[in-house]
């Protein structure tokens, strides 16, 4: 079987709920970040608390890519998503034909294979139409 | 800071020249610039050189076959602000008195780089380019989101591309000189969703060169210095702060403190080279440089006011767009088009009267930020 790799460890985690964006905030000025950030980026205030984001989210723009980038193949989709706690996250979005994309629809996250690299499989984060 | 001069400026012809090395582009365009200046190789005192691909050290190789060798050369990269950053970086040499005169060069071979008939691809680290985000998916996400908080039309991006193909057709050193309608570049290859083929920029060869020297010396060599007066570059500030993707803080902080350096304002510039990479981004450009307010680039486009002939041209060379776009040589190239327009020797597309002109880059996509680099000269006669 394949090894499941994450694209970028401690970003996201599985759940019985589905899947979940792992973010930080700053206690000084409550900024915040998506990855983490290593201490404020804003204030410099070095005291930084976990915070799971909100599973769901608005679709804030899109497209639908047709030539081939390094890990897709056309047709495939990305965009931003803005969450409840004000970050707007670019992801690749999961096509689903009968909910075509329209701005402000509401996503939610899903943790899927991204890619096969060698024997690993790279899983990652993606939004989906509610 | 001492008043600083362009007095010679060239350019090689663009293209795909997939036999032509990238010393031999860079060689053509010094030598129109030194030809353009009447400066003797000797003169020069210090050297920037610009390129994103191929090997290191492109000052020493490109210069050694003009005769110049034995002085400061640096090399630098910005993406396609490289060569902004080039020539603000002779511009600063001279301003603060170090040298006397040097030279700015831009270069790119993008058909015989590792990128040819690719995206640019992601670096390892770049979590959004790792899942999925290119620079035309930048520009199409974009652009959904200009016709939603605007009511920007497929057919206002299309005409954006219409103007520069008709403007690279004035121009004898584009890549493409051909008209195309709004239906043909509408129907032309979906990129990414809204995005067309013909709504991109090519991959193109080519370089560009630039002569800087002080003002008091630049009499000795011509009678129509054209003088350097706001020179502005930043990075990027976190895409977190910035609220509305359509808004770039970037663009509007570089724009000012070039147009403060200069003591003019966005009504008083008489004609603009910008970054069109993408047709609908050079709507964005229009408000980020004050050319109308936040929101009324659509206006502009459909005003035609940015059109060689109309109020304030933009990209009268074909931009990007039609002219084409060697990464690094194009920060280099647009200014040597303003030279051009204030001089009055732009032929076809000169902008009547041009007085004052305006140069702008935007270079890279790096992930968590608005955009790696903004460079605008401001140039005046």
């Amino acid at each position: 079987m394949a090894n499941r790799v994450p694209i970028r460890e401690g970003a996201f985690m599985e759940s019985p709920a589905g899947g979940i964006l792992l973010a930080n905030k700053c206690k000084s000025c409550g900024e915040v970040f998506f990855p983490k950030a290593v201490f404020c980026l804003s204030c410099f205030n070095e005291d930084m608390e976990d915070l799971r984001l909100s599973r769901k989210g608005k679709l804030y723009s899109y497209t639908i890519g047709l030539m081939a980038s390094m890990h897709f193949e056309p047709p495939y989709a990305i965009g931003y998503v803005v969450l409840p706690e004000g970050v707007r996250i670019f992801a690749p979005l999961e096509i689903v034909e009968s909910k075509p994309f329209r701005i402000d629809m509401e996503m939610e996250v899903i943790i899927d294979k991204l890619w096969q690299e060698d024997d690993n499989e790279v899983i990652g984060y993606k939004f989906k139409p509610v | 800071m001492r008043e600083v001069a362009v007095i010679g400026v060239g350019q090689s012809t663009f293209g795909k020249f997939p036999q032509r090395s990238v010393v031999e582009l860079g060689r053509e365009a010094v030598l129109a610039a030194l030809n353009d200046a009447s400066v003797s190789p000797k003169d020069i005192q210090v050297a920037y050189a610009s390129r994103l691909y191929d090997v290191g050290t492109m000052a020493q190789a490109i210069l050694k076959e003009v005769g110049i060798s034995g002085l400061e050369m640096v090399n630098v990269e910005n993406a396609c602000a490289g060569g902004a950053t080039a020539f603000r970086g002779v511009w600063k040499d001279i301003a603060t008195g170090l040298y006397d005169i040097g030279i700015a060069i831009g270069v790119e071979s993008m058909t015989t780089s590792p990128i040819a008939r690719k995206l640019i691809p992601p670096a390892k680290d770049d979590l959004e380019g790792q899942l999925g985000l290119t620079m035309p998916g930048i520009f199409a996400i974009l652009a959904r989101r200009q016709m939603h908080e605007y009511g920007a039309t497929l057919e206002d991006f299309a005409m954006i591309s219409v103007k520069n193909h008709h403007h690279g057709c004035l121009n004898p050193f584009a890549q493409y000189r051909k008209e195309f309608t709004v239906e043909e570049i509408l129907n032309s290859r979906m990129i990414c969703d809204p995005i067309t083929l013909l709504q991109c920029c090519p991959n193109t060869d080519g370089a560009a060169a630039a002569i800087l020297c002080s003002m008091k010396i630049a009499k000795r060599y011509t009678t129509k210095p054209i003088k350097v007066i706001g020179s502005a570059l930043l990075s990027g500030d976190y895409t977190y702060l910035q609220k509305d993707i359509t808004i770039s803080p970037l663009g509007s902080k570089t724009a000012k403190m070039a147009y403060e350096m200069a003591g003019v304002g966005p009504e008083d510039i008489d004609v603009v080279e910008l970054h069109d990479a993408f047709a609908n981004e050079e709507m964005l450009r229009y408000e980020e440089l004050g050319l109308c307010k936040p929101g009324e680039g659509v206006r502009l486009v459909r005003e035609k006011a940015t059109w060689v002939g109309g109020k304030t041209p933009v990209n009268p060379s074909g931009g990007l767009l039609a002219l084409g776009h060697p990464l690094s040589a194009s920060g280099v190239r647009n200014i040597a088009e303003i030279v051009w327009h204030l001089r009055g020797q732009a032929g076809d597309r000169q902008t009547p009267n041009a007085k004052i002109g305006l140069a702008h880059m935007l270079g890279g996509a790096v992930a968590g930020l608005e955009a790696g680099a903004c460079g605008i000269h401001i140039l005046a006669r």
